[in-house]
Order: C-alpha cells, then structure tokens, then sequence
C-alpha cells in the first residue's frame, strides 16, 4: 500500500510520460494506472486536479470520467460527458437538444461560476493566451470547441477529440463551464471585431459545469 | 479565537464548541486520523447530531424572528456574525464613475463591522474589501450608497491555486448560491444563502461527484477524504441548515481542513429532511470561481450584455 501510494506519487510528479520504468513489477503491458490503482481502496482515488498539490498521498491517475448537465432559460438542454485515457486525448461526447438546427458555437469557458451570468464565466479558457480558433487550429484558445451542429429536430450530437482539455491537472476542465451559443463560431475567420475573442457565436443558450463522476 | 466567543450565541453553535475547540488544538500542519476519533467518539451521539464539527455558526435565526424584507431585521441574524469569520480579500465591481462615487462607497464601507481595509480601483470600477464581514452585509452596504454591485472574485492573493468556488442551486424550486473561499491551508469560508426550500431543518453536505445526470442521486456519498473526517463524521457534512417559513435560509461560517482545491467538480445537496442518508433533494456542481484579481470582465462579448444586468440566468431563448 505504502509502496502503491508512492508509485503514484511519483507518476503525478513526473513530467513526461516515462512511466513503466517505475513501475517495473507490472507487467509492460499491463497499464500502469490500473495496476495501481486496483490496489486502493474506493474512497482513498482523488480525481482532483489541484489535490497534487495539497494532498500527494493518494492520487491517481486513471480513465478519467467528468460530466457536466447543459441547461438554459429556454428548452435547450443536453448532457456532455468528457474522458480521458491517462495522459491522452480527452473524448467529448455530447448530446444537447431543443437547438434550432445548424451550427451553434460550443466553448469551454475559464470559471464555472454563472452568478453574474456570462461575465463570472470568464473568457474562453485560454491558459496560452492566444486568440480564438478553430479546435484544429495551432493558435486558439484551449476552450475552442468549434461548432455542434444540431439536425432538423433540434438535436445535436457529437463526439469531440481534443488535446487540450485535460481531466486532471492544473488546465483541467473540471469546475470549469461548458457553454453551447445560439450563433455559429467563425473560428476567428468571421472578419467581424468579435471574431477574435468569440468567433462571433451569439449569446449563450445553456451551460454547465464540468463535474467530477465515478469511474 | 473570536469566532468561538460568538458561537456560543446559538443553542447549535454551542454544542459545536466542544468539537471546534478539539480541532483547533491539533496540530495543523500533520492531519492524524488517530486523534480526531478520540474526539469525535467521547461526545454522546446526539451531540453529534446537533454540531457539526468546524462549523461553527449558523446564522440564521428562529423563524419567528426573521423576516429578511423588513428593515429593522435585515442587519441582525448579519451583525451576530460580523468578527466571526477570519478575514479575507473580496472584490466587487461597483458601478462608479467618479471621485466622488469613490469616497461615498469607500465611506460606507468603513462603517460595516469587519471591514479592515478598502481598496478602489475607479479605472476598473472594483472594490477590493479586506476584512471579516460576510458577503451578504458588505453586498447591502454597497447597494444602501444607491449603486449596483456585484461580486467578482475572493481569495487570498497568490497563495492557493484554487481560492474559491461557488455552487448554485438554479430552481426550478430551490435557488441558491454556496461560496468556499480558502483562508489558509485548514480553514475555509462558507457563505450560503436559498429561497424556495419548505420552512424547517434541512441537511447539506458536499458529496463527492458532481454528476447531476440523476440530479441528487447521481452524486455519490458525501465527501470524506480517507485522511481527515471519520465514518460518522465525513469532512462534506455540512450539518443543518434553518429555513424560515418564507424558505430562505442563510448560512455564514467556517469548517476547518476543508480545502477548496479538493472541491471543484464535487457538488453541495440539499437534503429534504436532516437525515442525509436520504437521497438529496437537489445538488449543484461546485465551480471554479475568480479569486482577487483574476477577473474584471465586465462586458459579454457574444452578445453585448453588460454586468449590471447580468444574472445567473441571463441565457437567450433558442428560436425553436
């Protein structure tokens, strides 16, 4: 146990991802993330990003699971559900109805704090403060998330594969606001004066935040 | 150790005092299960039930005697609180636009209890308050100079990655807002305030998900970090909360080892009844929010809202 807990002490501090060789008794492939942490019990996981930093002894990086439930003032409802292998890639999956059909922004926004509306939210979450893009894009903001496009009944769903969302650490999108507009994103390709901060989507039609869920 | 002298104001409060003192004679900076059970298990239960450890006041007073619309009650379930909380820096954006403005806010402040220090920044229209006076006085005392107000950011400059967040119940039936803000590394603020809960006792408690997919149900236990609370009393019980028999409640106080970092994504329910092994009423995902400094936005660029007219529920209605 104490052994496992320091294993996983050493993986979060690690900066690249050179993991096997710490963990030598597992078998190489073997995923070191779940060979550690089918030794803890339940409660003892943190999937806290900032708990690194305040509490080492028990933190483990696993899949990573969050969740957030989108609601507005209108019908426009929908759940996204976002994980994440290890350090890879974040899946995004995301299902939001009552949309008028076509495209519509979704951004990632810096606070999940909505109590004075779309300004306690922040900007875009922008941890590499660059202007706004496409999700493709070199130069864009991490909270890009282009477009979801909604069909004919109003419903959009998508599936989002992107880098620089991460469930855990300290650019996690957890706690943070998932916010889907009424416009279509330009992708900064718009030419109007917003289209560099915004991408020009409109105003917001549902948000949440990104929560924490069992694994 | 003034917010112990106060808390013996409340029949509730003063049966926390045992628990509070207990923790505050740990050592703070090596949390040791061994010696919080010794304390937590020498109480009878029904002390237990009644005081939640590290809470340590509630403000809200009898119904009979609140009645938050009249003028005359309005400052006092706040007062009893003023020295009570430990100090910390908060920044509301103040509708200012000139010297004048600035002395008038800079003056009433100075005379609500708790307020150490004011700072004005008229270019940003922000106010940044050092001092120990619950959010909810210090919003009223901006509003009585005849000016919007709005919150923006708490927190200890510098010193903690995460130093605040904020949960928000948004209806249809309970609306809410419950603010953490980080004092130091074993303390943390709450500030809670609902309406539209039924008059009566109700448990709260953070749990640790903030899966809202089945609303309550899908949050999981409450939050009990295997290194600090025990089994009878995990570190997310939040105790009871009094709601009036117009169904607002109010809520300012401490909970010591509680860190906001660990929070975020987690979620704050409302239980129906003070028992909370009952699936909750509601919960709300707790949130990053801005610390000091971290954001003066006060324009909404996607569509031109400005923060005076911002609410939390300032969405567009999709043309469906």
């Amino acid at each position: 146990m104490q052994a496992a807990a320091m294993a996983a002490n050493a993986i979060l501090t690690a900066t690249t991802p050179t993991l096997h060789p710490l963990l030598s008794p597992l078998p190489p492939n073997h995923s070191s993330f779940h060979g550690v942490s089918l030794k803890l019990p339940r409660q003892s996981f943190s999937f806290s990003l900032a708990a690194k930093k305040l509490q080492p002894p028990f933190v483990v990086a696993a899949s990573k699971k969050a969740v957030a439930v989108l609601k507005g003032t209108s019908s426009v409802e929908g759940v996204v559900t976002l994980s994440q292998e290890d350090d890879g890639p974040t899946t995004v999956n995301v299902r939001i109805t009552g949309l008028t059909p076509g495209p519509h922004g979704f951004h990632l926004h810096e606070f999940g704090d909505t109590t004075n509306g779309c300004m306690s939210t922040g900007a875009h979450f922008n941890p590499k403060k660059l202007t706004h893009g496409a999700p493709e894009d070199e130069i864009r903001h991490a909270g890009d998330l282009g477009n979801i496009v909604a069909n004919a009944d109003g419903v959009a769903e998508a599936t989002i594969v992107d880098s620089q969302i991460p469930l855990s650490g300290p650019n996690a999108v957890i706690g943070r606001a998932l916010v889907v507009h009424e416009l279509e994103d330009d992708l900064g390709k718009g030419g109007h004066e917003l289209s560099s901060t915004t991408g020009n989507a409109g105003g917001r039609l549902a948000c949440g935040v990104v929560g924490l869920t069992p694994i | 150790m003034a917010f112990l002298r106060s808390a013996t104001k409340t029949a509730i409060a003063a049966s926390a005092l045992p628990a509070a003192f207990a923790f505050s004679s740990l050592s703070p900076s090596s949390p040791n299960p061994k010696p919080e059970n010794l304390v937590f298990l020498s109480p009878s239960s029904s002390l237990l039930t009644s005081a939640r450890f590290g809470l340590v006041k509630n403000l809200t007073q009898p119904p009979s005697s609140l009645s938050m619309d009249t003028p005359t009650s309005n400052q006092k379930p706040i007062s009893q609180d003023n020295g009570a909380l430990p100090e910390i820096l908060t920044e509301f954006m103040v509708d200012m636009k000139c010297e004048g403005c600035v002395n008038s806010v800079r003056n009433k402040l100075q005379t609500v209890n708790g307020v150490k220090n004011v700072e004005v920044d008229l270019a940003n229209q922000v106010v940044r308050i050092l001092g120990s006076s619950p959010v909810k006085t210090m919003t009223e005392a901006l509003e009585l100079t005849g000016r919007n107000a709005r919150l923006i950011g708490q927190g200890i400059p510098e010193d903690f990655l995460v130093s605040a967040s904020v949960a928000e119940f948004k209806g249809p039936d309970i609306f809410g807002v419950v603010r953490f803000a980080q004092v130091n590394m074993e303390l943390a603020r709450i500030e809670a305030s609902f309406s539209g809960m039924s008059p009566g006792k109700h448990g709260w408690s953070i749990n640790e998900f903030g899966d809202l997919t089945k609303g309550a149900a899908s949050t999981g236990k409450v939050f009990n970090p295997t290194n600090q609370g025990t089994e009878q009393e995990p570190l997310g019980d939040l105790g009871t909360l009094d709601v009036d028999e117009k169904g607002d409640a109010f809520f300012s106080g401490t909970k010591q080892k509680l860190r906001v970092a660990d929070l975020i994504g987690r979620s704050v329910v409302l239980f129906g009844t003070e028992d909370k092994s009952d699936k909750g009423l509601t919960a709300a995902v707790i949130a990053r929010s801005a610390g000091v400094g971290e954001n003066y936005k006060k324009i909404c660029t996607c569509d031109g809202t400005i923060i005076w007219e911002s609410s939390n529920n300032d969405f567009v209605a999709s043309k469906v």
